[in-house]
């Protein structure tokens, strides 16, 4: 334990974070868990009989997935990777070509018994500025990693 | 040939909460992990198991419905997989609940690895009618 001491604090900015939906990337993604079959994510013939759309959607995992990275970088994989969490209402469809932004702001902190508990309001919006989803986050940063309290 | 579905039709009244389905197992492969980083455009994503749809998968092997869209999901991370081992998943039907006149059921799995690590936990919000995705956003 010890590395480099953070701190965070209410209002902290995290991310943000930006992806760009692509089919391919939906495919990797849906195709990584060894399923192969058409969907609603892979197939537009699937996706219009499913659920009535035009086009294929990208599987709101893949916003969790983005969600997870946005957290990740802000306290670091060692932090992150053990104690983290996400939690995302999906709004809006995502599809490909949509240019999706996630960004967050810390809420709250508080002492919990293993660490500082970091809570993070994440948002998500396409390149129209429409919100695709919102939810929160948190992560349990150790004492190891804070500054010596006053 | 013709595969046989012997899956229940849904009864949204009948489901109960707290079920819990057959255990699910699968061994995570390095291109598995590497495929998925691809998808998601981060070449250090820890939690592959994301995509495996491990929270529904029992759920939909046992029955059989008009599909789903998800409303909202939680992932909890607790030790990254490791590629070349096995990971168990627990899953259960957490929940299950009507608003707005549409049917919503919750899935929730843990998974744990071959060694005993506990992975990941998933919760997920199925809404059971999709087309009201398109009813919503293509009209």
């Amino acid at each position: 334990m010890g590395g480099v001491e953070r701190s965070f604090s209410e209002g902290d900015p995290v991310g943000p974070l930006v992806k760009e939906i692509t089919q391919e990337a939906i495919n990797l993604f849906e195709g990584s868990s060894g399923e192969s079959g058409p969907s609603q994510f892979t197939d537009e013939e699937a996706a219009r009989e499913t659920l009535g759309t035009s086009g294929t959607v990208a599987s709101g995992r893949m916003s969790i997935s983005f969600a997870l990275e946005l957290l990740r970088r802000h306290f670091g994989n060692d932090v992150f990777n053990r104690s983290g969490m996400v939690d995302l209402r999906f709004l809006r469809p995502v599809r490909p070509g949509d240019t999706i932004t996630f960004t967050g702001e810390v809420t709250e902190t508080s002492r919990e018994a293993n660490g500082l508990k970091v809570n993070v309001k994440i948002e998500a919006q396409n390149q129209r500025g429409d919100t695709t989803g919102v939810g929160s986050g948190s992560a349990i940063v150790p004492q190891a990693y804070l500054p010596p309290e006053e | 040939m013709v595969e046989v579905d012997n899956r229940i039709p849904l009864d949204w009244d009948a489901l109960e909460v707290g079920e819990v389905f057959e255990k699910f197992e699968y061994t995570l492969t390095q291109d598995m992990i590497d495929e998925y980083r691809r998808g998601v455009m981060d070449p250090e994503a820890a939690f592959p198991t994301i995509s495996h749809k491990v929270d529904v998968r029992q759920f939909n092997a046992k029955y059989s419905d008009n599909g789903s869209v998800n409303a909202r999901c939680a992932f909890h991370c607790y030790n990254s997989p490791f590629p070349g081992k096995k990971l168990t998943v627990t899953a259960w039907v957490a929940d299950k609940y009507l608003r707005r006149g549409k049917n919503y059921i919750v899935t929730e799995a843990v998974s744990v690895d071959e060694d005993g690590r506990l992975i990941d936990r998933v919760i997920t919000h199925e809404l059971k009618q999709p087309w009201e995705v398109g009813k919503k956003w293509e009209g």
